[in-house]
């Protein structure tokens, strides 16, 4: 589905970034079309979960250099709502809990000020009541989960499901789904992965970050990118994430030695 | 008696001040007369039973010396052991083994009295009356090296009161076991300061085993704990067999960054009267605190918490909780717990609780319907009641023979 | 700009009910003593108990001292330099509203409290009260089919004076604490309302007591008797203009209920609070007592407590009648220099007696919010129950949020649960919001509203949008 003709849709360039005075990001470049499906692997702490707080403008990190553009437009100045509803959508990799905040509520609310942004109309309460049960389909998630405060007593698996059913209800350009996979059992991660995999539209892109194989046997990425230290060391196509399972993370140990013995 | 009487009565019958806490005497002597006795309008003195603190100051402050019997367990072999004996002027040639030694001079002047004062406590009578009647000053310092627990022993004198003072300094770096013995005696009353000095890094496990006797014995105790950064302190203690007792332990971390570890257990019968007041400040960033407070009240008797927490706009990022536990085991008897909570800093993790119960129904029957008697249920629930603060308590605390005493005490 | 100065700034909004009523009054002059106690009483043409009555209480009040044990600091009040009596010029009560001045139906209206034939409330029956003095009552007649008597507590005293000396002054005794023995001794008006033996009370009945004057300080007397199987819920609003000195409010309430009666009382305090610099706003000492004398019998206080400068208020239960259920659950919000010390007792003497404490204190600025509570239960309240939980929000470093739940058992077949716990608006879940396209400002107040839920969801319907307004008011503004 990619064309060459395809928009940028995400564009980063040279980004430093750094959380509690500590650097983080030593220079990350990633460039996203319209259509494609990334993914993005690494070890614990190499940063992958850091590029998608920053992307989405999580105010504990600060950006030190470089630019993210969204289609076209430095995203940097924009405040994490603004972006939410310009169309960046970040699927967390611990969903919060609120408890007292109805779920019903809260996802009313956010579907309306992306439908403002998008010059639609504003649901009412009934209108959406329709919608977003419509929508839980994709996800195979009970209405009850509506009546609840969000997120709050929810399972690992409900609460990936809950984040899916926002991806569902904003209708993003680009959704970046940091470890939707970890702790989902088989069932569960079919489920989430078909809803991704539904939701996907040749007019949007989606980034993966996740630690493991089993959720690109579900969802083929168009590229698939290694991180370590904060950089993305090695870009490749699927059969990248294929050599990883079998070989580990090692050879990211190796390439490192190589450097620097050249160096 | 009138309880002004007998408080001026009992100022009155203290000897001239002298020796070396001849300052701290006439401080104290000026405070109490200055402040008077409490009475139930004082917010910290609202429950106590003050026909208890009357018999408390009847009792004549030992001055000469005496010989004393004891009878105590045998020490550890790996533990100091220190008999606090006052008005012996046993602390003059006292010998310490290695790694312990006594503070000089100018190290005692810079230190005594800081930290009971930094606690700031209003009408502070607890602490004043030790100050116009201890005599000796037991004052040692911890040092790294300090290999062996230290067990400090404070047995009673019968129809006499005690007052004694203690300073510890616990030098950087430092782990200490201290065990400290509290023992009553018939008609018997204690009144004890102990301040304790933890220098950074410092990690002390502090147990506190105070039991009264059956006639008339009373307790008074002020622990007051100043933790430096990385220090860590817990507290175990358990109170019984007093016709009267009050523990006050207040904890200040100096500079946060300190972790405290407070379980107390309080445990009442016949007419007895045991208070706890706690005072935990943190004054710096990233302070943890654990309490826990137990107690249960039996027959007639009266148990009391009040536990204050203070959390200034400097000690962001504290971490304090607190529990308050309490079995109420008869009609007749009353428990009193009263949290007090005074937070500023708003990026804390603040949370209390207090409960006030008798055992659970359901816990006993489970115990009987597999052939455990009544009373034999209620004890093991009880055991394990005890149990959260005892099994924290060192081994050595055993010897004490403590719980069986609980065991016979409270059914 | 760090978040915190954000959400401090959404929470300090200017109050909106600051205007004064342009209108002919007449007081009394300043002070007090027996004669201005006997004027009061004159002017109100009471039969002579109730003049006793206030009398004795003065005496009472002159040998008691002003409490000082909360811990709040305050300027003193002089009480010779305050008038006890003040009443937009008329007669003292309007037979129709026609009759009323149109400047005071405007001023209610402009709160939002329109008394008028057409515009007023259909569902619920309105006693609005101005200075000393109850100006209109709405859908009396109505109520009268029922049985039910909703009035100015004046209107009582003269109409059934057996019910008030029956029952006034038996829940909050004369001598009860300072302010109580001022207010029965110079009480000016307040609601009155007597459901009979198995009512429904079939609308919402609501007090709107508004200060007008500067110097005049409010006393006023609530008294709400529930007869057996008898129900009602009852509303209460307040507001005040902005005067640079410190008006004094101190209320009397006083609820009974019968055997299998229910009272439901909920109040929105929005007193003026003073500025930003903690100048001027109401001192609000006030006693709210009820007693559930009754077999199965419940008394329910809430209050969205978000005005005055001082506030001492501690709506209690006495729950005498065996089974009877006590209920308190709270929503203080303080800002700037306001200091709210509030919370409930719930005294536990009937046997299987039950009560539960829901608080939640936001305290932003540099204010003081303060829980205090007191849970006891008696040696003959066997099988009684209480649970409480106390949560504090705090918004900023400079305001505290206190809690002191005192609780004091003498009976081991019950049971007391006490939980607290103290919070800020977390970064994460704010975050988790915004990132989902909502913006500040609302996210804030999402989690306002949802960490104050737990009150919200046991509100009357008509009050919980009331109060969620009043929330929403003091959140809305500018984001800087």
């Amino acid at each position: 589905m990619i064309l060459s003709t395809s928009e940028t849709i995400l564009s980063i360039k040279d980004l430093h970034a750094s959380v509690d005075d500590q650097e983080i990001l030593h220079g990350v470049n990633l460039s996203v079309k319209e259509g494609e499906i990334h993914a993005i692997m690494g070890r614990n702490g190499s940063g992958k979960s850091t590029l998608s707080k920053v992307i989405a403008g999580h105010p504990s990190y600060t950006v030190l250099s470089g630019s993210i553009q969204f289609k076209g437009q430095d995203i940097l100045d924009l405040a994490p709502e603004e972006r939410a509803r310009i169309g960046i959508f970040l699927g967390f990799q611990y969903p919060v809990e609120i408890p007292g905040v109805s779920n019903l509520e809260f996802l009313r609310v956010a579907t309306n000020s992306r439908r403002k942004e998008l010059l639609q109309s504003e649901l009412d309460t009934f209108e959406f009541e329709d919608l977003v049960k419509e929508r839980m389909k994709i996800v195979e998630m009970d209405p009850a989960f509506l009546e609840r405060s969000v997120n709050e007593g929810f399972s690992g698996g409900e609460k990936k499901r809950n984040e899916i059913l926002q991806m569902a209800l904003l209708e993003p350009f680009i959704s970046i789904l940091d470890e939707t996979d970890s702790g989902l059992d088989i069932d569960a991660l079919r489920i989430v992965a078909s809803g991704i995999n539904k939701l996907s539209q040749p007019s949007s892109a989606t980034i993966l970050i996740t630690h493991y194989q089993r959720l690109l046997d579900e969802i083929t990425p168009d590229f698939v990118h290694i991180m370590a230290d904060g950089k993305i060391i090695k870009t490749g196509n699927k059969e990248l994430a294929i050599d990883l399972e079998k070989s580990g993370y090692d050879f990211i140990d190796k390439n490192k030695k190589d450097k620097e013995m050249v160096n | 008696m009138k309880s002004s009487t007998i408080y001026r009565e009992w100022l009155d019958s203290l000897p001239p001040t002298q020796g070396c806490l001849k300052k701290e005497q006439s401080l104290g002597r000026e405070l109490l007369l200055e402040q008077g006795i409490p009475s139930n309008k004082d917010e910290a003195w609202r429950l106590c039973n003050f026909n208890r603190l009357n018999s408390f100051l009847s009792l004549p402050i030992i001055i000469k010396s005496e010989d004393v019997k004891y009878k105590l367990p045998d020490k550890d072999k790996n533990s100091e052991r220190i008999i606090i004996n006052p008005n012996k002027n046993q602390f003059l040639n006292i010998n310490l083994s290695n790694g312990i030694e006594k503070l000089n001079d100018r190290e005692i002047e810079e230190n005594l009295g800081k930290i009971v004062k930094s606690t700031n406590v209003k009408n502070d009578l607890s602490v004043c009356l030790n100050q116009a009647s201890s005599s000796e000053l037991l004052a040692l310092k911890v040092k790294r090296n300090f290999n062996k627990s230290l067990e400090i022993v404070i047995p009673s004198i019968k129809e006499k009161s005690i007052s004694t003072r203690i300073f510890l300094l616990v030098e950087e770096g430092a782990k200490l076991d201290l065990l400290q013995v509290f023992l009553g005696n018939n008609h018997s009353a204690q009144n004890h300061l102990i301040e304790i000095k933890l220098e950074s890094k410092v990690e002390l496990s502090h147990g506190l085993i105070s039991l009264g006797e059956e006639k008339e014995s009373s307790s008074i105790c002020t622990l007051a704990v100043e933790q430096s950064e990385n220090s860590k302190y817990s507290l175990h203690s358990i109170h019984h067999g007093w016709d009267y007792a009050r523990f006050e332990p207040r904890i200040i971390q100096s500079e946060g960054e300190a972790s405290t570890i407070i379980k107390n257990l309080q445990v009442t019968k016949s007419k007895e009267q045991i208070a706890t007041h706690s005072l935990i400040r943190f004054e710096g960033p990233n302070g943890k605190l654990d309490q826990l407070q137990k107690a249960v009240a039996s027959e007639y008797s009266h148990c009391i918490f009040n536990g204050s927490i203070e959390v200034p706009q400097k000690a962001q990022k504290t971490e304090a909780a607190q529990l308050s536990r309490n079995l109420l085991l008869s009609k007749r008897a009353r428990i009193d717990a009263k949290p007090e909570l005074e937070i500023v800093a708003d990026d804390v993790r603040c949370t209390h609780g207090a409960t006030v119960s008798q055992l659970q129904d359901e816990e006993l029957f489970y115990l009987r319907s597999r052939g455990i008697d009544n009373e034999h249920a209620n004890s093991l629930l009880l055991k394990g009641y005890y149990d959260e603060v005892i099994s924290h308590l060192p081994k050595s605390s055993k010897k004490w023979n403590f719980v069986k005493k609980l065991m016979k005490d409270i059914k | 700009m760090t978040q915190t100065n954000t959400v401090e700034e959404i929470v300090a909004q200017p109050y909106k009910y600051g205007f004064t009523t342009e209108i002919e009054t007449e007081k009394i002059p300043k002070g007090l003593n027996e004669d201005v106690i006997r004027l009061i009483s004159a002017k109100k043409n009471e039969p002579d108990f109730l003049l006793k009555f206030r009398l004795r209480a003065y005496k009472q009040w002159l040998k008691m001292k002003e409490p000082d044990w909360s811990g709040l600091t305050y300027s003193k009040v002089d009480y010779q330099d305050l008038v006890y009596y003040a009443a937009p010029k008329q007669d003292i009560k309007k037979k129709s509203l026609d009759e009323v001045d149109p400047k005071l139906l405007e001023t209610f209206e402009k709160l939002g409290i329109p008394l008028s034939e057409q515009k007023r409330l259909s569902n619920v029956a309105v006693d609005a009260v101005f200075d000393s003095v109850s100006i209109a009552t709405t859908y009396k007649e109505k109520l009268a089919e029922h049985g039910v008597i909703f009035c100015s507590i004046s209107e009582a005293i003269i109409e059934r004076p057996d019910l008030i000396e029956k029952y006034m002054g038996t829940v909050v005794p004369i001598n009860d604490n300072f302010f109580a023995a001022l207010n029965s001794a110079v009480f000016s008006d307040g609601s009155f309302v007597y459901i009979p033996k198995g009512v429904e009370c079939p609308m919402e009945l609501s007090s709107y007591f508004r200060i007008n004057s500067g110097d005049t300080g409010q006393f006023e007397r609530t008294l709400i008797i529930a007869e057996e199987s008898a129900s009602v819920s009852y509303l209460e609003g307040c507001t005040a203009p902005m005067f640079d000195t410190n008006t004094l409010h101190a209320a009397v309430v006083e609820l009974v209920t019968l055997d299998d009666a229910t009272i439901k009382y909920s109040t929105v305090q929005n007193w003026y609070a003073g500025n930003e610099k903690g100048i001027g706003g109401i001192y609000n000492f006030v006693t709210k007592r009820g007693e559930c004398r009754g077999k199965r019998s419940k008394i329910s206080w809430s209050q969205v407590e978000t005005g005055s400068a001082v506030t001492w208020k501690y709506p209690s239960c006495v729950l005498q009648g065996d089974n009877s259920i006590g209920e308190f659950y709270s929503i203080a919000l303080t800002n700037n220099f306001q200091k709210a010390d509030t919370g409930t007792k719930m005294i536990h003497i009937g046997k299987n007696t039950k009560s539960k404490i829901v608080s939640k204190g936001i305290s932003a600025g540099k204010s003081k919010n303060s829980y205090r509570g007191l849970v006891s239960i008696g040696p003959n309240a066997e099988g009684s129950r209480n649970y409480s939980q106390c949560d504090s929000m705090l918004i900023g470093d400079k305001a505290s949020a206190n809690t002191y739940p005192y609780i004091q058992s003498k009976q081991p077949q019950s049971n007391i649960e006490h939980e607290a716990s103290t919070c800020r608006i977390s970064e994460d879940q704010l975050f988790y919001l915004q990132s989902r396209g909502i913006d500040f400002e609302e996210s804030v107040s999402m989690l306002i509203s949802g960490f104050c839920s737990d009150v919200f969801n046991e509100l009357p319907m008509e009050f919980a949008s009331e109060a969620d307004k009043l929330l929403a008011l003091k959140l809305e503004g500018s984001v800087g």
